[in-house]
């Protein structure tokens, strides 16, 4: 059994993005030599997260969009305090609420050297508190 | 265009290369948990506002702490790195000997555009005979003041040596100078607008960030405490866009202040045209 991690950065161009990182891991698992096993990937923040989906604008704006009507930026959040263990305002509440609707994992297999993954899905780093440098782990367990 | 008027560089990747002092700048600033940010970065934050220049403002209690929390010499770093950009303001501190010096050495060679005090960490009145000097030599070089004015959530900083009332003083003394009380004077709200309404030379910065959010405390203040049409029908001139970051990120106290639903042209006047006369000292016109 081998166990293989990964640590990757990423910085978005907006505040609010969804940013593909499919070809990213499928290199990893290229690169690890496992030829079975399972691949984990998952966010190092609180205020980002990891999903699958199809790969289509209007399908990620329809994401974004939705979840901003659930968690909007103008909500009265209890979070929205001077913090004194910062000395700063938590303002990102949205983003640590779109972060548990997301989720900041998925794990797919490794079958034959190479990622198991639906024809249309694809992985998303969704950031949600940005713009920020960022970082996740591609996590391989296999043989 | 959105020109950022209150930003504390404390963060700034090329002014924290050594642990021990960004430290104790941070611990007598009262940032904690957070790590230096590279300008690339930054730039790319402020660009979510529409910020294309920043104030720089330093730190300098160093007559207590022995060392500015962020020099001048910092500050001049910082501008050289993006000189398109950042604007910086030199500090002294005037309970040291050589504050004066120091003053005319930052307008002088590091080319400094003006001048930030913290009465509240220095702990004397702006008033003081030490600080008129320091004031003196602004109207010299007829560069800015900023003082801090309101509650300063720093380290071991009084508040009540920071009350906008008691700037008065220095406005009527230095009629052709320049000077910001920032913070909107927070809690103090009405004794800065009654500043800004009677001196031309007085001029506030929105940094706002002590109760709720964004959207909520900048309502209170421009709506509540202040009359609704204060800002439209009186002191339109007097006001700057200022951030307050890193306590708040600009672009969220962006939103909070453009929530408010100001004319297009007070609008204007707020992001960046008032800032622009305040640093050139141009006359002020009228709303």
């Amino acid at each position: 059994m081998q166990f293989k991690l990964k640590e990757n950065r990423i910085r978005a161009k907006k505040e609010f993005e969804m940013i593909k990182i499919t070809e990213e891991v499928r290199r990893f698992i290229r690169e690890s030599g496992v030829k079975n096993g399972i691949c984990y990937v998952i966010s190092e923040h609180t205020t980002t997260g990891i999903t699958v989906n199809e790969s289509l604008p209007c399908v990620e704006d329809d994401l974004m969009e939705f979840l901003d009507r659930i968690a909007p930026e103008d909500f009265e959040y209890n979070h929205n305090h001077y913090l004194p263990t910062y000395g700063t305002i938590g303002g990102n509440a949205p983003g640590h609420i779109k972060s548990l609707l997301t989720g900041i994992s998925v794990n797919f297999p490794i079958i034959d050297g190479e990622l198991k993954l639906g024809h249309a899905a694809d992985i998303y780093f969704c950031e949600y508190d940005g713009i920020k440098d960022r970082h996740y782990m591609i996590y391989i367990m296999g043989e | 265009m959105v020109i950022d008027t209150h930003i504390r560089p404390a963060l700034f990747s090329p002014i924290c290369r050594d642990k021990e002092s960004f430290k104790r700048r941070c611990d007598n600033m009262n940032y904690h948990l957070m790590g230096p940010a590279s300008i690339d970065l930054l730039k790319e934050q402020y660009a979510l506002a529409g910020i294309e220049k920043v104030f720089l403002l330093p730190s300098d209690c160093s007559f207590d702490t022995g060392k500015a929390d962020i020099s001048n010499d910092d500050i001049a770093l910082l501008v050289s790195e993006a000189p398109e950009m950042f604007i910086g303001f030199a500090s002294a501190d005037p309970r040291n000997q050589n504050a004066q010096e120091n003053l005319e050495k930052a307008f002088s060679e590091l080319k400094l555009e003006g001048l930030y005090i913290n009465t509240a960490r220095l702990q004397i009145e702006p008033y003081d005979k030490n600080l008129y000097r320091l004031y003196e030599i602004c109207k010299k070089y007829n560069k800015p003041i900023i003082f801090h004015c309101g509650l300063s959530l720093e380290t071991n900083a009084i508040s009540s040596y920071a009350k906008p009332a008691d700037f008065e003083r220095v406005f009527r003394d230095f009629p052709e100078t320049n000077i910001c009380l920032t913070h909107m004077g927070w809690p103090w709200v009405q004794e800065t607008a009654a500043m800004l309404l009677k001196y031309p030379n007085a001029y506030s910065s929105t940094a706002l960030m002590n109760f709720d959010g964004p959207y909520q405390i900048f309502r209170k203040v421009f709506t509540e405490d202040m009359g609704k049409l204060w800002v439209e029908h009186n002191i339109a001139d007097k006001i700057m866009f200022g951030s307050g970051s890193p306590r708040i990120r600009p672009v969220r106290s962006f939103r909070g202040l453009d929530s408010l639903g100001f004319s297009e042209k007070v609008k204007e006047k707020i992001y960046y045209r008032n800032a622009l006369r305040f640093l050139r000292s141009e006359s002020t016109d009228a709303v």
